[in-house]
């Protein structure tokens, strides 16, 4: 019984071992199974992954070259291709006062040492607004716009809260250049003022601004029409300035020029007065800068047949009024002398012979009753004299058609005046100015104001003045420079302001060919030294465009030349001597 | 044995479509992987692009219109030039040179590596009329055995007066074009004797005999360099030496080209520099 009991009890141990290493051994098989299909799936998963990586990846934010590349914003260059706006990734201060964690101060140094510190680097910043923000502690820029080297200065003085985020903003390397032609782009991304504005669409627009946009001005040529401009506004200590350099033939603005100007850069800045554009929304009464279209206006209507014929130049009473010369010029004149001298009183008698409705077509014909036709946005509409009849549509008055043959009583913008100068020497077409680069194969259809026959005789007027006349100073040796000046009074309470003068000067080069019209316009300057003690157009805005013509004549294409000009010899004889306004 | 090379076959195509399947599967990485490689590289052109128009952007606002201005009113000074200082024609600038007197210097001549428009130009009147003064007195045909005839030198002179004309640097040396009558070479006894005793003297005998001898002169006087232009140059210094009006053609050519064999090209090209100083 014990045997057989503890032969049991071993058989029993026995099986029990014999149990238990089965059991093991399924345990261990069933891991090893588990452990090689988890083997096989992460292998399979694996290799899915690989052939799906090989085969079929596409990187789906995978950007074609051209997208990575194109600007936020188009790029405006000028004709030739140098960069006037392009959208680019500058600097900006920004302020992270959380940058060193969320308790605690957010600068190492107080405030007033950062602001001071920074007064420094950046001379227009303004002290006490720059503590106030590093106060506040709140984020927020401290500058828009910060160069490479104030970054690093800036980053010198060790505060982590000071970041420099590279932000993709609208930049005008060429500073101040052309600022009123470009306009500004404000924080928003919207532009203002110029060409910003106007190609606003097409600077935006995907499919375009990959390409640039090229404008009618050419760099060189702004830069020194601004320059001289600026030169003779100090000069005279005028309170603005204003030129514009225009193409003769296709009507394409060369340069633009409103003095004082603005920097674009700055367009935190940027809206103030002076983005008031003188040349294409200012109306003046431009003066005696408009004989020489009244005279263009009697030759082409027949009432000028004979330029040796004399007209009376004492004082001529119309009505009420009398109309005086700024000199006496004797008894009589005839038609050159009296541009050359600049008489009022016979231009009066021969606006007087012409006629209301032969001048009045005549300026309607160059656009002087409508705003001038450029893509600016900001254009003035000019003072246009009234008719008699009905709403003033009617013929004008004797007095008006004579105040308006001298450029009184009539306000344009300069714009206007070089438009209408553009078709008085280049053969009588008027075409209306742009900014867009022109084709010279596909030119604006333009409208024939006077015959070509006209326009040869006002070159050779046109020279005369230069050479004999008011224009003297003006007269670049070798450019055959032709032009006239014109030195209104302004008008203001109770009439003409005898010290206060728009002085203009109407030019266009070379003449026996011309190419190039500039007008050049000084509001307001005074007589210094400079200008030899006088405020007339003559002796400021005359030697403005001398000094600019040969400056721009080379790079546009005008090789000086003492051995050209247009021929004179058959008026000369004409012309006595003497002095006019 | 039937169903073992049936079992062969269908291994044997197992085998082939996984060889295939592996193939393509190796074709499609690579051109993953070279896909992934453009890619990058694309990349890589975009950020250097980005860099490429800040660091240009950078320079145009350093050197703007008004950045220059402030430069030339402070360091430089420059002015427009003025009317005089253009010229209208290259006889204006012509007329700038002073005339040789005599006892005057003796013009420096230089090398240059591109000499062939300016030596194959025809040269100044002056010295044009003394060449084909030179070419009367020696009569002599050009070189007869050269494939341009005389009738095919006309068109060739015109090429060469065409390229001469094409900058302004070898405009030049050209005032004049000659004569028909300079058409005719130098002595062809010289010529031949030249070519016999170089070969590349031979060739350059051989064309453009249209040309003045003087033009020739002109840069067998400039002192070889290479190898090859020391082989070419005693060919001409022989050729110019009958040009001299004072010397006799006939007797002066075997000495100035016995001359033209000595290894030294620089003695060569002497006596044809003194010729040419000689003529006028």
């Amino acid at each position: 019984m014990n045997a057989l009991t503890a032969s049991a009890a071993i058989a029993t141990g026995r099986v029990q071992l014999a149990n238990v290493r089965q059991n093991a051994l399924v345990t261990a098989r069933l891991r090893a199974l588990w452990v090689m299909v988890l083997f096989i799936f992460v292998s399979l998963t694996a290799c899915v992954r690989i052939a799906q990586l090989g085969l079929f990846e596409q990187t789906p934010e995978r950007t074609s070259l051209a997208e990575a590349l194109l600007p936020s914003r188009g790029e405006i260059t000028d004709r030739n291709g140098v960069a006037l706006a392009r959208a680019f990734a500058s600097y900006s201060l920004w302020f992270n006062p959380k940058a060193m964690g969320e308790g605690g101060a957010p600068l190492v140094k107080t405030p007033e040492e950062i602001a001071r510190a920074l007064a420094g680097i950046f001379p227009d910043a303004d002290y006490a607004d720059l503590v106030a923000r590093l106060k506040a502690g709140k984020p927020c820029y401290l500058r828009r716009r910060v160069l490479p080297e104030d970054a690093n200065k800036v980053f010198a003085l060790g505060e982590p809260a000071l970041e420099f985020p590279r932000e993709e903003q609208r930049f005008y390397p060429q500073g101040s250049l052309a600022a009123h032609v470009l306009g500004f782009v404000d924080e928003a991304g919207k532009g203002h003022v110029g060409m910003e504005q106007v190609l606003e669409s097409r600077l935006l627009d995907p499919a375009h601004r990959g390409t640039p946009t090229a404008l009618s001005l050419d760099a060189r040529a702004q830069g020194a029409l601004e320059d001289e401009l600026g030169r003779g506004m100090l000069e005279t200590s005028a309170k603005g300035a204003a030129g514009v350099i225009l193409d003769a033939d296709s009507g394409e603005v060369i340069a633009l020029a409103s003095l004082p100007s603005f920097n674009p850069n700055r367009s935190d800045l940027a809206y103030n007065d002076l983005v008031f554009n003188r040349v294409s929304n200012q109306v003046y009464e431009l003066g005696s800068t408009f004989k020489p279209i009244t005279v263009a206006s009697a030759i082409d209507a027949g009432v000028i047949t004979d330029l040796s014929v004399r007209y009376p130049a004492v004082p001529f009473p119309v009505g009420k009024f009398t109309i005086h010369d700024s000199h006496n010029f004797g008894a009589s004149l005839n038609v050159p002398e009296a541009l050359i001298h600049s008489s009022n009183t016979v231009t009066a008698h021969v606006a007087d012979l012409l006629g209301p409705v032969a001048l009045k077509r005549t300026m309607e014909a160059l656009g002087m009753n409508e705003r001038p036709p450029i893509e600016l946005p900001a254009r003035g509409f000019p003072l246009w004299p009234h008719g008699g009849g009905e709403g003033g549509k009617g013929d004008w008055a004797r007095l008006t058609t004579m105040t308006v043959s001298y450029g009184h009583g009539i306000a344009v913008t300069p714009l206007h005046l070089a438009s209408a100068y553009a078709a008085l020497v280049n053969g009588g077409i008027w075409r209306p100015a742009t900014l867009y680069k022109v084709d010279p194969a596909h030119l604006a259809p333009g409208r024939r104001v006077f015959q070509a026959s006209t326009s040869a005789r006002l070159r050779q007027l046109l020279r005369m003045i230069v050479v004999d006349g008011t224009g003297r100073k003006a007269d670049a040796p070798g450019f055959r420079v032709g032009g006239k000046t014109g030195s209104a009074e302004k008008p203001g309470s109770g009439g003409y302001r005898k010290t206060s003068l728009i002085a203009t000067f109407a030019a266009a080069f070379p003449m026996d060919k011309p190419r190039y019209v500039v007008i050049v316009m000084l509001d307001e300057p005074q007589a210094t030294a400079q200008t030899g003690g006088q405020r007339t157009a003559a002796w400021n805005a005359a030697p403005i465009v001398g000094r600019l013509v040969p400056r721009i004549g080379p790079m546009l294409g005008v090789v000086p030349d003492a051995h050209h000009d247009v021929d004179i010899s058959d008026l000369s004889p004409l012309v006595g001597s003497g002095e006019g306004e | 044995m039937i169903v073992s090379a049936h079992r062969f076959r269908s291994i044997g195509w197992i085998a082939l479509l996984l060889i295939c399947g592996a193939l393509v599967m190796v074709l499609a990485f690579r051109v993953n992987a070279l896909r992934s490689q453009v890619h990058r590289t694309e990349q890589r052109i975009i950020a250097l692009r980005k860099e490429k128009l800040y660091l240009e952007t950078e320079v145009e606002t350093r050197a703007n219109q008004q950045q220059l201005k402030l430069w030339n009113d402070v360091e430089f000074g420059y002015v427009a030039p003025t009317a005089g200082q253009y010229l209208a024609s290259e006889r204006q600038l012509a007329a700038l040179a002073k005339p040789d007197g005599p006892g005057s210097p003796t013009p420096i001549r230089v090398a240059s590596a591109d000499d062939a428009v300016a030596a194959e130009a025809a040269f100044p009147s002056v010295i044009a009329g003394l060449a084909s003064a030179a070419d009367f007195a020696a009569p002599a045909p050009r070189v007869a055995d050269d494939n341009d005839s005389k009738a095919a030198a006309k068109p060739a002179d015109a090429a060469d007066r065409a390229k001469a004309t094409a900058n302004l640097g070898a405009r030049l040396a050209m005032v004049t074009p000659l004569g028909k009558d300079s058409k005719t070479g130098p002595g062809k006894g010289k010529g031949e004797k030249a070519g016999k005793d170089n070969k590349a003297g031979d060739n350059k005998a051989g064309d453009g005999d249209g040309k003045p001898a003087l033009a020739r002169s002109a840069k067998a006087a400039t002192p070889a360099k290479s190898g090859k232009g020391d082989a070419e140059k005693p060919g001409k210094g022989a050729k110019l030496a009958p040009a001299r009006p004072d010397a006799k053609p006939g007797k002066a050519s075997p000495a100035k080209s016995g001359a033209a064999h000595a290894e030294n090209s620089a003695k060569a090209a002497k006596p044809a520099a003194k010729g040419s100083k000689s003529a006028p």
